[in-house]
């Protein structure tokens, strides 16, 4: 069935005490973090739409106490105590005046904000291409004329402005850090831009917002936010082919024919349908956010793609016996 | 010519009015107009039209179809009560949800407005019937057969699963035939709304009662005319989208696929141009429910009553400039952005008004609390609260954080529920005695309210929440580390608490044995629905009255007693015809007698065929679903011959208090004329849609218009312009003849007329036949623009031959020729649609 | 048109014609600035920027008020606020006041949407 033993990379015990918190009232949404929280704001943009979200929040529970507030006053505890008079005045200057006033000024608010929100970049630009489902992904630093690629997981730099250039393969998906800002849609034959600046580092879920079809509830990814030095090193790292390691795992990733579909750089498998596995071993999740990178999972994926990611490209190779598949985990397992 | 001036006196004078009728006239009356009406008994009683009969079952099938779709939505609660379950798999969630939402909208939230006004409107303005009960019957047929089709797919695993917005190419690529079920049987559904739009409108345009000016109509009369207007200027759009994504789907036309120069975008626009207006088309009738129900709560007439109608007019305006809203992520220029932001933000003002108005009423009545009242109130706590979380979204910086996640699903959740559910639900505890005479139970309704009050926040205040944490709309399952799992679960247990809410609501709706009513007016509300008799008659109103109030049960003192005795209009039917009153636009004045059409089968065969030409198709039966056409068109003609225009016995006849009225008209003083002017405006706006598409390709593609491609040709496309401009002079000289006595003249031109017209829509086709509108976006907008046009070309000869059939036979004649008007008008407009073909095909391309 | 629709109409068209005309002012200058703002950024605005295109939309904006300005101040007399004699609902008069009263509080509403969709143009600077 589908979902089959689907989890989150991290385990469910160690987020126990921040489910305790969102088992608060609902008021205190502010104490409430999360990896993929719009209230757990980690860079420019998202402090800014939280700020906006809090005012506006505040203000409508003032007003919807008001309003119903008053029904309740001239139904049940004044009726009939007032005149045409006060009824005129009421429409003219609650229903036209004040939220005349009120509502272009939150408006002007919004506006202003705007521009800042989708400002240029600083000069890395990453391209995020959605697949069915998951995100081929490209960095490309200034001035560079070549791409490291890199699939499922996004690395970004605190401190500056990276520019997403997004697109899509063959459905329309759409791009959510909720931690970083708002979400761009990523649509066949169109770039959009999405802009980001980070400011705290640490690993934040970002998920594919607009529906596509089977699998959109199982393409997630994550965000890893690096000071600007760690990240530079890392995308050394990245740049350099892999360490790949031979044995019985490699011979059988050739024989299966892996590399029809999947690139190991430094190697001879170069093929573009399914995600570069250079560096796999090297990252947060396994499946486009939907597994951790362990050697169970590594196996449970393999042998049960489509089980685990309803109608995923990926055949499942359940032809395949256990210690295969432990030959194949760990190669994969050393692609460092 | 027939000097067709009402004559007699107008308005009556309070002496007349005072004059008794004997006893042995009412009762004979009353004996014949009990008969006309008589609703059938047994089968036959599916042969009927009246609007009592045919909204009674409207308005139940909707509440079917909504619980369906309600028990989708606690199939997918339950499945995401905890994370990872495994109670339903991904494709069926995907078409649980996607049903869920295209049942709501299509089969529950629009054709409930339609079903409402249906049965209450005319009560509302005094008239006995809906001026074309027969196209309601229609109406209602096809939306039980469409329904049905669209909702069983979900039975046999067939659901369309692409989401209710159906986006390409997800949507277009989809394999299998839930797309096709979607497109096909929903265009049937929104076809059916159009008709509907078009007779209430012309209701509240031409069938008020005499002395009911514009200025004291019902609110509710307002708000259906503004939601009529809606409805042919949202829906159309949309009806378009279906033709080019069908065309898509079918012929493999790259409409929307990028590859070959379409844009998934253009969708987009087309379905929300429709969907957001569709929200306010949701919205504002239920509203209008209120503003019937909140004066009698508070036992005086509503303040603000000009405030109200420039808010519903405003409201209905301002809806069609906030589409965006719905696209805020997808990459337009922010200054685009800003000018939906801007306009969302702006219909919060009048929607804003109509609740003070509603409040200010409050204020300086005499409120008396009951059920009604209790479901407004809590209406008004919910519809408030998303509001609010709109005039948020409405910032497009906030949406950009918020879009697609349960901070939506909570929003439009609070605004329906807020703004729909609960004001109907007040309605129906509301007019439940007018409609059936017994009263619903007060105890179960409280228990109603409340579950389904309490129900409703607890399942939708968390999902705020949960959006802001993250959580995306439409997936089936979540990992359980990221905070959600209690606000799923909380939100599941509140959805089976408002499901318990409706099954008791259902059981009171439909348990026999509730106690009879007391008093024909138990809310001693002031409008004229409330003067029907207590144990309620088929023919609506025993005398149709002379109005001088807005509210006339409060002014008018003695009107009921006089209605009942027969002393208004119309209290006979000598003759045995069921009609009804035609009064003037704008300050109701009696203009004719109409006579209204009568039980039928042929609406329920004519909705059959039909529903086999949409439906059919689904299956790729082209062959059977053309045939099934051809007997909808011959079961439609045949209707339309029997029943309608047809020449009365004679040219006046008495309407009562010495007022002499034509019994036949044509042209701008019947009614469907009007009907075919509001009818051809609707569709000239689905027209205007694809020419919108060409210019929307022009500025979003760089390759439009492609290099070196072929275009129409310039000569052939001439001559059909020529071809057609004729057939539509002919057509209109014909009506000039027949008027003039010149049969003989008039039978040629529509000879001449239907040939021209065949000739020039076959050479425009022939224009086309060197493009291969597969290759790319260009040349299959070229050819949807020529099918729309040589589609409507086919349905105007079949217009002039029904009028050369008419002359021939004598249906008409000089002094009897509405038909000839009405198809008259049906080609100004499509002369219209020819030129502008023309030179978007021919001309644009060699400009551009 | 029947005989009474006639005579109404000759009466009336001016007032139906006003009620329709803000809201139809609010539309057109809606319509211009977004197909404006689309064609503009689509083919011009990346090498010429969008101060062609505010300050068109600002002139429009400036248009569409003082038409709709003018357009409240006859309504306004029409209504008559202040003339209290023809209060009984089924007179013409009153017809005609109410006709007046509902032009001009549209022109307000649409006066208030038209300054609304003008605000972008102030904020936003460029074709992103």
């Amino acid at each position: 069935m589908a979902g089959e033993g689907v989890q989150g990379p991290r385990s469910d015990k160690a987020i126990l005490p921040r489910r305790a918190v969102c088992l608060l009232p609902l008021v205190l949404i502010a104490g409430c973090t999360g990896r993929q929280s719009a209230l757990a704001p980690a860079g420019e943009d998202a402090a800014q739409l939280k700020l906006l979200l809090l005012v506006m929040l505040a203000g409508a529970v003032v007003l919807w106490l008001a309003l119903n507030g008053l029904f309740y006053y001239v139904t049940r505890i004044r009726p009939g105590a007032f005149h045409i008079r006060h009824a005129n005045r009421l429409i003219i200057g609650a229903g036209v005046i004040f939220p005349t006033v009120l509502i272009g000024a939150l408006l002007a608010w919004g506006l202003s904000i705007m521009p800042g929100q989708r400002a240029p970049g600083d000069g890395l630009v990453i391209r995020v291409k959605a697949e069915e489902w998951w995100w081929r992904v490209e960095y490309w630093p200034q001035g560079s004329d070549a791409p490291i690629t890199s699939a499922n997981e996004i690395r970004l730099p605190t401190g500056s402005r990276t520019e997403l250039r997004l697109t899509a393969n063959l459905y329309i998906h759409s791009l959510w850090i909720p931690a970083l800002g708002g979400k761009m849609d990523m649509i066949p034959g169109r770039e959009t831009v999405l802009t980001l600046h980070p400011q705290a580092a640490g690993t934040y879920r970002g998920q594919c917002a607009e529906f596509c079809g089977a699998s959109h509830a199982l393409m997630a990814f994550e965000t890893v936010v690096m000071e600007p030095d760690a990240f530079a090193e890392w995308l050394r790292a990245e740049a350099a082919p892999a360490a790949a390691p031979g044995g019985a795992g490699a011979a059988l990733f050739r024989d299966e024919g892996c590399g029809a579909c999947h690139t190991i750089r430094g190697t001879d498998f170069a093929g573009t349908v399914g995600p570069d596995l250079t560096h796999l071993a090297s990252r947060v999740s396994l499946g486009a956010g939907i597994m951790q990178v362990s050697r169970d999972d590594l196996k449970r994926w393999i042998a049960h793609t489509g089980d685990i990611k309803p109608e995923v490209a990926m055949p499942a190779y359940d032809w395949l016996s256990d210690a295969d598949l432990d030959h194949l985990a760990t190669y994969l397992e050393g692609l460092r | 010519m027939t000097d067709r001036t009402p004559r007699g006196p107008y308005p009556p004078t309070e002496e007349m009015l005072a004059e008794p009728v004997p006893e042995e006239i009412q009762r004979a009356q009353s004996e014949r107009l009990r008969k006309v009406w008589q609703t059938k008994t047994g089968i036959r009683y599916l042969m009927s039209v009246n609007n009592s009969e045919v909204g009674k079952w409207y308005s139940l099938t909707c509440l079917a179809f909504m619980l369906v779709a309600g028990v989708l939505a606690l199939l997918m609660r339950v499945q995401l009560a905890y994370p990872q379950m495994q109670f339903l798999d991904a494709d069926r969630f995907n078409q649980f949800f996607t049903m869920h939402g295209s049942a709501m909208m299509f089969l529950f939230a629009v054709p409930l407005f339609e079903a409402m006004a249906i049965l209450i409107l005319p009560a509302f303005l005094g008239a006995r019937d809906m001026p074309f009960p027969r196209l309601s019957a229609f109406g209602y047929w096809s939306f039980l057969i469409g329904g049905i089709f669209v909702l069983g797919s979900v039975f046999f695993d067939a659901a369309p699963k692409s989401g209710w917005f159906m986006y390409p190419p997800l949507a277009t690529e989809d394999e299998g035939v839930g797309s096709d079920i979607w497109l096909l049987g929903l265009s049937f559904i929104e076809i059916a709304s159009i008709a509907a739009a078009v007779e209430l409108i012309v209701g509240v345009l031409k069938c008020r009662p005499p002395g009911m000016r514009v200025n004291m109509m019902p609110l509710y009369a307002w708000y259906v005319l503004v939601v009529g207007g809606m409805i042919l200027f949202a829906f159309p759009p949309l009806i378009a989208g279906d033709l080019l994504f069908e065309l898509e789907r079918a012929l493999d036309w790259p409409f929307f696929d990028h590859t070959r120069g379409g844009d998934p975008i253009f969708w987009q626009h087309l379905f929300w141009i429709f969907g957001h207006p569709e929200v306010y088309i949701v919205f504002l009738p239920s509203i209008a429910i209120a503003a019937m129900v909140v004066p009698t709560v508070a036992q005086r007439p509503i303040v603000g009553y000009s405030w109200i109608v420039l808010s519903a007019v405003g409201t209905g305006f301002l809806s069609f400039g906030l589409w965006v809203h719905h696209m805020f992520t997808t990459g337009l220029p922010l200054i685009s952005l800003g000018f939906f932001s801007a306009a969302s933000e702006a219909v919060v003002i009048p929607t804003g008004i109509q609740i003070f108005a509603f409040l200010a009423t409050l204020m300086v009545g005499r409120v008396t609390i009951s059920l009604p009242l209790l479901w407004i109130a809590g209406g008004l706590a919910i519809f408030t609260a998303g509001g609010l979380t709109g005039v948020m979204l409405a910032i497009a910086p906030f949406d950009w954080q918020v879009h697609d996640t349960y901070f939506v699903v909570a929003h439009l959740h609070y605004t329906l529920f807020g703004g729909m559910i609960l004001p109907v639900m007040a309605g129906v505890y509301y007019f439940f005695p007018f409609f059936t005479k017994r009263m619903l139970s007060k105890r179960l309704g409280k228990w109603a309210f409340w579950l389904i009050f309490g129900g409703f926040n607890l399942t939708f205040l968390p999902m705020h929440l949960t959006g802001l944490l993250g959580m995306p709309r439409r997936v089936f399952t979540y990992p359980g580390d990221l905070g959600w799992n209690t606000l799923n679960l909380i939100s599941t247990v509140g959805a089976f608490i408002i499901a318990m809410g409706f099954l008791i609501f259902t059981y009171d709706l439909l348990r026999p044995g509730k106690p009879r009513l007391s008093s024909r007016n138990p809310w001693r509300a002031g409008t004229l629905e409330w003067s029907d008799t207590k144990t309620g008659e088929d023919w609506g109103v025993r005398s149709i009255p002379y109005i001088t109030s807005r509210y006339p049960l409060w002014d008018q003192p003695k009107l009921v007693e006089r209605m009942d005795a027969g002393r208004y209009y119309l209290p006979d039917a000598p003759e045995g015809l069921r009609e009804t009153m035609v009064t003037s636009v704008i300050d109701a004045k009696p203009v004719q007698v109409q006579r209204v059409t009568g039980d039928a089968w042929i609406t329920l065969w004519a909705a059959g065929f039909t529903g086999g030409c949409f439906i059919l198709p689904t299956f790729h039966l082209y062959v059977p679903a053309v045939i099934s056409g051809a007997f909808a068109v011959v079961c439609i003609l045949y209707w339309l011959w029997t029943s309608t225009a047809r020449k009365p016995e004679k040219p006046m006849k008495d309407a009562g208090l010495g007022l002499s009225l034509p019994t036949y008209s044509a042209g701008p003083e019947s009614v469907g004329w009007w009907a075919m002017w509001i009818t051809m405006l609707g569709d000239s706006t689905a027209f205007a849609s694809i020419v919108f598409g060409f210019f929307f390709y022009w500025t979003s593609r760089a390759d439009f218009l492609p290099e070196g491609a072929a275009h129409a040709d310039a000569a052939l496309l001439a001559l059909s312009v020529m071809a057609l401009a004729l057939a539509w002079a002919l057509t209109y000289a014909a009506r000039h003849l027949n008027r003039a006595g010149r049969i003989a003249a008039c039978r040629a031109a529509l000879i001449a007329a239907p040939l021209l017209a065949v000739a020039g829509g076959g050479v425009m086709v022939l224009s086309v036949m060197q493009l291969a509108p597969s290759s790319h976006v260009y040349p299959a907008v070229v050819c949807a623009l020529v099918i729309w046009t040589v589609a409507h070309v086919a349905v105007g000869v079949v217009m002039q031959l029904y009028c050369l059939a008419g002359s021939a036979f004598g249906k008409i004649d000089p002094d009897h020729d509405a038909d000839l008007w009405n198809v008259t008008l049906y080609w100004h407009f499509h002369v219209l649609t020819v030129l502008v073909t023309a030179a978007i095909i021919g001309l644009a391309p060699r400009l551009l | 048109m029947s005989h009474q629709d006639q005579d109404e109409f000759r009466d009336e068209s001016v007032s139906l014609w006003r009620i329709a005309f803000a809201p139809t002012v609010w539309a057109f200058h809606f319509l211009l600035c977004y197909a404006g703002g689309a064609v503009w950024c689509a083919k011009f605005g990346a090498a010429q920027g969008v101060g062609f295109l505010r300050i068109s939309v600002l002139g429009l904006t400036v248009l569409a008020l003082a038409l709709i300005v003018w357009q409240g101040w006859r309504s306004a007399r029409q209504w008559e606020p202040h003339d209290a004699s023809a209060t009984d609902l089924h007179r013409p008069e009153s017809r005609h006041r109410f006709l007046g009263h509902a032009a001009f509080l549209l022109s307000i509403i649409s006066g208030v949407g038209v300054i609304y969709v003008a605000l972008p143009a102030l904020f936003i600077t460029s074709c992103r």
